[in-house]
């Protein structure tokens, strides 16, 4: 990194930092700490919402997937604008009537100090985990990437959020979710410029669409449906107005890094609009960011791209008896782009002309080199996989990150890095934030010091803020001893979302199912799912499913047992 | 413990920007989506 990187990085990621800490200083009660006086405006509610779910490995990966992938990952999004409207009927409406600081005290009004309990245990539990990943994942590819030690990088991601987060609460986390948006989108928005600019003069911006488009980029939107091989396909129309909008309404409804954004609004009309704005502008976002991937795949159509782009999993092998074998592969991978260069500046030729018999001949063309150069990097991660065992062979988190530290100019490099930074901070700290409300509210208050005084609260909470916070710092630093850790992090996720979301389900439309009915219901269901997860072969993502729909079905069955009870009892 | 209160009350609120009601709003959310869904469809045929 240059020197002026060094400035724009730390210059951007002081600012932010020292600007929330000032303008949230000096909260006193409980009302200010967690909930940020109920003061906060739309925007800002919006703003948050989305910095909290754009995690750092959105901007690392999202782009590499539209490299590898094209544009078909935006449907996994066609869900959310649906669960937003949803949550702002339904959810937000109760929230504010019964003045709740967390999702999961409104399960006490509904059912019991039981069925609150668990379904806040579970939460601690799984994004407990979480905030350790959200820490790691961007640190692994940072320090591999710019050569700096993993464990300083995790420590610097933690101290400085566990910094802000304690000392201003909510409204800190809010504040500075606003700035690290706008460095997000403006950073991102800079570099999709960048990439279009670095594309050869002969080439305009609508032929490098063309180029994509007739490479299989440009693959928004799938209709098609088939009932044997379409559950298989994660990405289509069908599954993310579905399964996107299940997985929208359980994250945004029921997870509390999420609903401590909404309930510091003003009103609930300045919830509703934070909400709403979510809806509106999540999808063209994760378009833009996905485009961005597109227009470096084309812009490593023009120039020569790494045979693998992680260098640091390449230099290990180069110390290795197989370097002879990664060499030779990388050569070859050289040759056939020198082959394949020509044939996409004739499709762009083709392309000026409107031929289409010529448009088809040199699209075939592009194709097989593309094949060929596919062949050699499966065979590179052969080698890899041969020489570095537990080394990562999916190279794609490495895309974009790589495009910037090779090609863009002094500054810009600083900036992005304050965009991936201020992204992986974002998400952390709404994290801690509703880990360590969860923990005062749902735990410490109601069930172990209920007479303490307001300033008694922010203290605790914000020594659970720092307890969660370095909970995540050691998970973070010691997850490389794990393998598959972020697998392994979504199962235990998936393990336990479904069966929040069938209790807050319950909560919400089935009056009939009481308390006991539900909580019962509710282990039982969580029963089923270890069962699924231990003795079958369901993918996990199902799980989420399963949970949900074995909490009302056992509700439904254990509340007419426990009513025929109780009316043989009356009688 | 707070009282329990129906699910189904509608507590009063403002009105949205724009628009006279809610109802115009949760419209415009459902209905950006539907377009954006139509222009990406248009986009991958296009350049199919």
């Amino acid at each position: 990194m240059r020197p002026l990187d060094w400035i724009v990085l730390l210059g951007t990621l002081g600012f932010i930092v020292i600007y929330g800490i000032w303008k949230t200083r000096g909260s006193k009660d409980i009302e200010g700490y967690l909930k940020g006086d109920n003061s906060m405006k739309w925007w800002t509610i919006g703003l948050s919402i989305m910095a909290t779910q754009a995690s750092a490995i959105t901007f690392l990966s999202t782009p590499g997937q539209a490299y590898e992938d094209g544009m078909r990952f935006v449907q996994f999004y066609f869900g959310l604008p649906i669960a937003m409207v949803i949550i702002s009927i339904t959810v937000i409406p109760i929230f504010y009537r019964l003045k709740v600081y967390t999702a999961y005290e409104f399960l006490e009004n509904r059912f019991d100090l039981k069925t609150r309990s668990l379904a806040a245990v579970l939460f601690l539990i799984q994004r407990g985990l979480a905030a350790g990943i959200t820490i790691y994942a961007p640190a692994i590819i940072l320090s591999t990437m710019l050569g700096w030690s993993l464990t300083a990088t995790i420590m610097v991601i933690g101290l400085v959020v566990i910094a802000y987060t304690m000392s201003g609460g909510t409204k800190a986390v809010s504040v500075t979710q606003k700035q690290q948006m706008a460095v997000m989108m403006g950073g991102m928005i800079i570099a999709g410029f960048m990439v279009v600019r670095y594309l050869p003069e002969n080439v305009s911006f609508g032929e490098a669409v063309a180029v994509a488009g007739k490479m299989g980029k440009m693959n928004v939107v799938d209709f098609s449906w088939d009932w044997k091989t379409s559950w298989n396909d994660r990405y289509n129309f069908w599954s993310g107005i579905t399964g996107g909008l299940f997985l929208s309404l359980s994250y945004f409804g029921t997870d509390q890094s999420q609903v401590a954004r909404y309930l510091g609004g003003k009103s609930i009309a300045e919830s509703r609009l934070g909400l709403l704005f979510n809806g509106l502008l999540k999808i063209p976002m994760q378009f833009i960011i996905l485009f961005i991937g597109v227009m470096v795949f084309v812009f490593y159509q023009f120039n020569q791209p790494p045979v693998f782009f992680n260098e640091g999993t390449k230099s290990k092998v180069y110390a290795t008896a197989h370097a002879d074998e990664l060499r030779s592969l990388e050569s070859k991978y050289n040759d056939i782009f020198e082959q394949k260069q020509q044939a996409v500046h004739g499709l762009v030729d083709a392309l000026k002309t409107e031929d289409e018999a010529a448009i088809a001949a040199a699209q075939e063309q592009v194709n097989a080199y593309t094949s060929a150069g596919k062949q050699v990097r499966e065979e590179v991660k052969g080698v890899i996989q041969k020489a570095v065992p537990d080394a990562e062979t999916k190279d794609t988190d490495y895309v974009f990150i790589s495009f910037i530290m090779k090609y863009l100019p002094a500054g810009l490099v600083g900036l992005l890095l304050a965009v991936i930074l201020s992204a992986a901070m974002s998400s952390t700290a709404s994290e801690l934030n509703a880990l360590a409300s969860t923990s005062v509210i749902d735990i410490y208050k109601r069930s172990v010091q209920q007479d303490g005084s307001p300033i008694h609260y922010v203290k605790a909470s914000k020594l659970f803020t720092v307890g969660w916070g370095f909970i995540a710092i050691l998970f973070a630093t010691y997850a490389s001893l794990l393998d598959n850790l972020i697998q392994a992090v979504n199962i235990i996720g998936s393990i336990f979302y479904g069966t929040i979301l069938g209790i807050f389900l319950v909560a919400f439309y089935l009056k009939r199912i009481k308390g006991n009915a539900v909580f019962y219901g509710a282990i039982l269901a969580e029963a089923v799912v270890l069962y699924c997860y231990f003795f079958t072969d369901i993918a996990f993502l199902w799980f989420n499913v399963i949970g949900c729909v074995a909490v009302v079905i056992f509700g439904f069955i254990l509340q007419a047992l426990i009513g025929k009870k109780e009316k043989e009892l009356v009688a | 413990m707070k009282n329990y209160h129906p699910v189904d009350e509608e507590p009063p609120t403002e009105k949205p920007p724009f628009f006279k009601t809610w109802k115009g709003m949760y419209w415009l959310v459902l209905g950006n989506l539907a377009f954006m869904v139509v222009l990406f469809y248009v986009i991958t045929k296009f350049y199919e």
